[in-house]
């Protein structure tokens, strides 16, 4: 007998939908019998009856689900058969993986030797949890079944209280976000701190040399400059100097311009490419824009021309960003009031004039804050650069050559090949703390921006 | 209608039958009216009768609407505006508008006056542009106020300033006609009774006109009263006669109250 | 007149210069504008040009026919027994594969084995798996040629292989077809037999795990935040988290679920269900925020009509408001699945970018997701990855377009409702 989560939470999901139609009946039941009016509507009873049997033994079975794994290990630890397991590493995880999977069904045979005399207890130990488990969790929906069933009388004000528990749900679910907001901060905060045990600061945000090859000779260095460097090349300048133009125009064409009939085609089709996943972009990249810039370099005779430039990955990520600037500015524009371009056309001014002159400093804020946010999304985009910008480190203003970015290096140090507990791996989720840091401020300063600007033109 | 001493020798903007429609609603119906130079001219009527369709139709602000069509003739110096050979720019510097809510852009004080210059290219450097907003701000009554402030951002000015200003940025340009879609609808009485003031002293500069909701305004600034009614030109004369011996059954209704 | 200057000269030679001058600007700026936009476009155009050009041929393959008869050489298997589980085992130790290579060495001359894929038998295991009764005679089989032969047969080619191509094209051995493997396989080392079912699946596991927690998770915060929350410090905090968590980069949530979901609570590794959890909180933060919207578009007045009939707050919420509110909801969730179903990034970190040679079973077995098999190909050095990965960046494409047409067309049918 194993532990089927999934199983299990149908099982429950069972019982309630019983205890919701006998919650219903009963209520009825007792309205007709005493003659009374129910406070509230049967089938708010039923509803009381199975939230107070399924609620409180789902979250039981989330709890287990989560911790017997590691009893189940442990019981595993403490037997005989497991003194002679080698005391740490990949082998002892494997073999232990190995059993595990023969125990559960999920494998005919072992496949390592030394996993042998470790299925039986396996089998044991997670036959053993896997009863505590579901008896326990039965006990929980009967009790709580039966407590809210006793507690249904016609005057029971089980509306109320189903609502109660409503709104709980949902201020449990608003709570998500702040969940996921400090789980991130504190993730990254503990490993970055016992990276920063290994290496200092220092070394890591002004340190211009960046080799983090284990097992090279000399040991590993970790300054993070060239990657910063590579990061604002890529997704600040270049990207920008693509995306900003090009978007603003657009927004500018398609809100001042263009009859009502392009603008209906044109802006499903930018949104199209917004919704071209990175990937593809960083095949694009890679595959064509690539190698025809490395030509062009050669062709001029720039020295360092390689088919992984920054300037490939800058310029598909600005084509990228684009319709994230046009839609940015296209609401900043037309948050205008209409009564601006009014006066600045009644004065004589031309449309050109009066959009240069008038619309875009009216709208620079909301702009300024628009392309805030185009930053931190291109400084923060990975595939794009995985794929085409490169991976070594060069501290270089050619935009032909190839340069590596904060985002490249997090993937390459978590990929492949790794020991876990290195500085290698820890480096990750230091750099990992450096961009959330960064784009966190990016973010909170665009949005108050964009926040003041809609306020002024209220 | 027309009376012999209504007739203005020499007038700036004649209007003969003229239609606007949006799409397919006519919201003015053959209109024919004279502005002449030395005078303001008001146009009353109840809301949504056209008042301001009409108006934004004499300096063409109506093109800036898809569905807007003019039919008819409008002249300005006996030039129809909407020939072809008509340059919009041009016709819009020489018919300036103000508009109901103060819409200063948000620049400085002084950028907002300067702008129609620079645009039209009227001043060569920046002595005569000193000079030309200057003179826009003493004319719109601003410049005691401002005078030691042009570098800030005209939005910060207060609602009855707001409009001075936007006054001044129509006066800076030098046109021949301005014309003023309510005003004060937008400022408190003290306010009010600059901007009165105000156009009581361009009057004669200018040829203008103005729309109102306020009888007592119109009866105050202006010499000449335009009653328009479901997008028809009711009753045209002189505000003394149109106030104190209207003709017309739907003026009088309106002029004393009883509807609009 | 009582000007105080001379009325300006609007008619002069210098002011008419102007004017053109203006008049040119003005057109200046509206062609960059235009040429903005077609920019844009061309750009679309391009990137699905080259992705089209080059993906059309990875769904076709080259195959040669190949006779193979099964009395002459016969394949020692209890026919019974081809439905069990481990019939794959049975059929490859009784030595299919040699069986296979024989016969195209004795149909296409020495060296024929090399012409066509290596993998070219397990087709034949399928098929007999499929129909036991082809053991029983000759049957014509139409195998898939080795990659190179493949490429040269769709190229041309120079040298020796290329004699050979022509000369089996010649002879009307090589024909080509729709590359069925491609649909029903997982990855595999061989772009003859390698396909995208595997990652599809996986894919599908995943952005159902994401939606089945993102999808109530978020309405019923956006419902929270929208309708019940009082304006406090905490709200304040939640909002403030929603609108940076749908701004931060999408590697971080890999590095968070690394953290958590792996290192901390042991969950399996490279699974649908950690890809599906970190999905899950990034695509939230969106789904809130389109929720709120849509939620904040009801007009009061229903609200008002609806507690003025005695409903409760929850009533009017789930009676009324989320009701009208659901399409703009709906929109705004499948543009955030799109999103996550395209997103390669925080799934590398969780592991989701090892080879994986079988069609995942379940949630917890280790799968890769399609965008994830664009990114492994796109590295393989063998030239018949090359126009796989376009094939299955196609497929991609299809279904975030099909999802974001969606979208916009029930936004643009329920935009203007009131
Ligand atoms: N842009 C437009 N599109 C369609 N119809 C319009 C437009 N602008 C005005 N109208 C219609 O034209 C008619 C006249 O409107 P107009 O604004 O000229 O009235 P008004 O006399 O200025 O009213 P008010 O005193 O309220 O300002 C109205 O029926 C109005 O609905
Ligand atoms: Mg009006």
């Amino acid at each position: 007998m194993t532990f089927n989560a999934a199983a299990l939470l149908l099982l429950i999901a069972g019982l309630a939908l019983i205890g919701w139609l006998a919650g219903r009946a009963r209520s009825s039941l007792l309205a007709g019998r005493a003659g009374e009016k129910l406070h509230s509507r049967p089938q708010y009873h039923g509803w009381y009856v199975a939230l107070w049997l399924f609620a409180p033994a789902a979250l039981f079975l989330a709890v287990w689900s989560s911790v017997s794994p590691a009893l189940v290990t442990n019981q595993v630890l403490a037997a005989d058969a497991a003194q002679s397991l080698p005391a740490f590493g990949f082998e002892r995880g494997a073999i232990l993986s190995d059993a595990r999977n023969v125990a559960e069904g999920r494998q005919a045979a072992v496949r390592l030797p030394a996993a042998a005399p470790l299925v039986k207890p396996y089998a044991d130990a997670s036959q053993k949890y896997a009863l505590i488990g579901i008896a326990a969790m039965l006990a929980l929906a009967l009790a709580g079944g039966l407590y809210a069933f006793t507690r249904i009388k016609p005057d029971f004000r089980a509306r109320t209280r189903v609502e109660k528990i409503v709104m709980l749900f949902l201020l449990l679910a608003s709570l998500v976000a702040i969940l996921t907001t400090f789980g991130i901060v504190l993730s990254l905060l503990f490993e970055s701190i016992r990276f920063f045990r290994l290496v200092s600061p220092a070394e890591l945000l002004f340190g211009t040399e960046w080799a983090p090859t284990s097992g090279a000779p000399q040991p590993d260095t970790f300054g993070g400059i060239p990657l910063f460097w590579g990061t604002i090349l890529i997704g600040a300048i270049i990207a920008m100097i693509v995306a900003i133009p090009i978007g603003m125009m657009t927004a500018v064409y398609l809100t001042q311009y263009a009859a009502p009939t392009v603008r209906k085609w044109v802006k499903p089709c930018l949104e199209i490419l917004a919704g071209v996943p990175t990937v593809v972009y960083g095949y694009f990249a890679a595959l064509t824009v690539a190698p025809a810039l490395r030509e062009f370099a050669v062709m001029l005779g720039i020295p360092n021309a390689s088919t992984e430039s920054a300037l490939a990955a800058g310029i598909v990520m600005g084509v990228m960003i684009i319709p994230f600037v046009s839609s940015m500015a296209d609401d900043s524009i037309n948050a205008v009031p209409q009564a601006m371009r009014d006066g600045s056309l009644a004065l004589g001014a031309t449309p050109n004039e009066t959009i240069r002159q008038v619309l875009i400093p009216a709208a620079l804020p909301g702009v300024m804050g628009g392309i805030l946010l185009a930053v931190s999304r291109a400084i923060g985009e990975t595939m794009i650069v995985v794929m085409a910008a490169g991976l070594s480190a060069n501290m270089t203003a050619n935009p032909f050559a190839s340069v590596t970015t904060v985002t490249a290096q997090i993937v390459k140090l978590l990929t492949g090949d790794q020991e876990f507990d290195s500085a290698k791996t820890l480096a990750a989720f230091a750099l990992g703390l450096v961009l959330f840091i960064v784009t966190l401020l990016l973010n909170i300063v665009a949005l108050r921006i964009v926040k003041k600007y809609r306020e002024a033109y209220e | 209608m027309t009376q012999d001493d209504l007739t203005i020798a020499d007038p700036k903007m004649k209007a003969h039958g003229v239609n606007v429609f949006y799409g397919e609603k006519q919201a003015i119906n053959d209109v024919s009216i004279d502005v002449g130079t030395d005078l303001v001219t008001a146009f009353i009527g109840p809301s949504g009768c056209g008042k301001s369709t009409f108006l934004r139709s004499l300096n063409r602000m109506n093109d800036t609407v898809a569905s807007a069509r003019v039919t008819g003739r409008i002249e300005l110096d006996g030039e129809d505006i909407y020939a072809p050979s008509m340059d919009v720019v041009q016709l819009r510097a020489r018919v300036g508008m103000v508009f109901q809510k103060p819409n200063p852009f948000p620049k400085s004080i002084y950028d907002n006056v300067g702008y129609g210059p620079r645009i039209h290219g009227l001043a060569p450097n920046k002595a005569d542009l000193d000079v030309i907003v200057e003179r826009a701000l003493i004319r719109a009554g601003l410049w005691d106020e401002v005078k030691d402030r042009l570098a800030e951002s005209g939005t910060a000015l207060s609602g009855g300033q707001q409009q001075r200003l936007c006054i001044a940025r129509a006066i800076a340009v030098d046109p021949e006609v301005i014309l003023m879609d309510e005003p004060c609808s937008a400022l408190d009485p003290i306010a009010t009774a600059k901007i009165e003031e105000l156009i009581h002293e361009l009057r004669g500069k200018y040829a203008i006109v103005i729309v109102t909701h306020n009888m007592q305004q119109a009866a105050r600034v202006s010499q000449r009263t335009a009653f328009f009614h479901l997008g028809t030109l009711v009753e045209y004369g002189k505000t003394t006669d149109i106030f104190t011996n209207p003709k017309q059954e739907r003026t009088k209704d309106y002029i004393t109250g009883r509807y609009g | 007149m009582n000007r105080q200057t001379a009325p300006t000269d609007w008619k002069g030679a210098a002011m008419q210069k102007r004017i053109a001058g203006r008049y040119a600007a003005e057109r200046r700026f509206k062609l960059m504008g235009l040429g903005a936009v077609l920019l844009s476009g061309a750009f679309l155009a391009f990137l699905l040009f080259v992705m089209v050009g080059n993906g059309a041929r990875g769904f076709l393959y080259t195959q040669v026919a190949v006779p193979i008869d099964f009395k002459a050489m016969p394949l020692t298997i209890d026919p019974a027994r081809l439905g069990d589980d481990d019939a794959d085992q049975l059929i490859a130790n009784a030595g299919l594969s040699d069986i296979v290579a024989f016969a195209a060495e004795e149909a296409l001359g020495s060296g024929g084995s090399d012409l066509i894929s290596e993998n070219a038998w397990k087709e034949v295991r399928s098929a007999i798996k499929a129909d036991p009764e082809l053991l029983n005679g000759r049957t014509m089989f139409e195998l898939p040629a080795s990659s190179d032969v493949d490429i040269a047969a769709k190229d041309g080619a120079k040298g020796a292989l290329g004699a050979e191509v022509a000369a089996l094209e010649k002879d009307g051995k090589l024909s080509t077809g729709i590359h069925w493997p491609f649909f029903r396989n997982a990855d595999a080392t061989d772009p003859a037999v390698a396909g995208i079912w595997g990652a599809l699946k996986g894919s599908v596991l995943t952005i159902f795990i994401a939606f089945l927690i993102a999808f109530p998770t978020g309405v019923l915060a956006a419902l929270y935040l929208e309708e019940y929350a009082a304006k406090n410090r905490w709200t304040d905090l939640i909002e403030v988290s929603i609108n940076n968590l749908a701004a931060v980069p999408s590697i971080i949530f890999g590095l968070l679920a690394l953290a958590v979901f792996i290192n901390w609570f042991g969950l399996c590794q490279a699974s649908p269900l950690v890809g599906g959890l970190t999905l899950a909180l990034m695509t939230m933060p969106v789904i809130v925020i389109a929720s709120r919207n849509a939620i904040k578009s009801v007009p009061p007045s229903i609200r008002d009509a609806a507690l003025g009939v005695g409903a409760s707050p929850v009533q009017v919420v789930f009676h009324h408001v989320l009701p009208l509110a659901l399409p703009g909801i709906l929109t705004g969730t499948i543009i955030g699945m799109a999103r996550a179903l395209g997103e390669t990034a925080p799934l590398l970190l969780v592991g989701m970018r090892a080879f994986i040679g079988d069609v995942p079973g379940g949630i917890c077995s280790p799968a890769t997701v399609l965008p994830m098999q664009i990114f492994l190909w796109s590295d393989e050095v063998d030239r018949g990855f090359v126009e796989k990965t376009s094939a299955a960046i196609i497929v991609l494409l299809i279904v975030l377009l099909s999802m974001n047409a969606f979208a916009i067309y029930l936004r643009n049918k329920f935009e203007k409702r009131w």
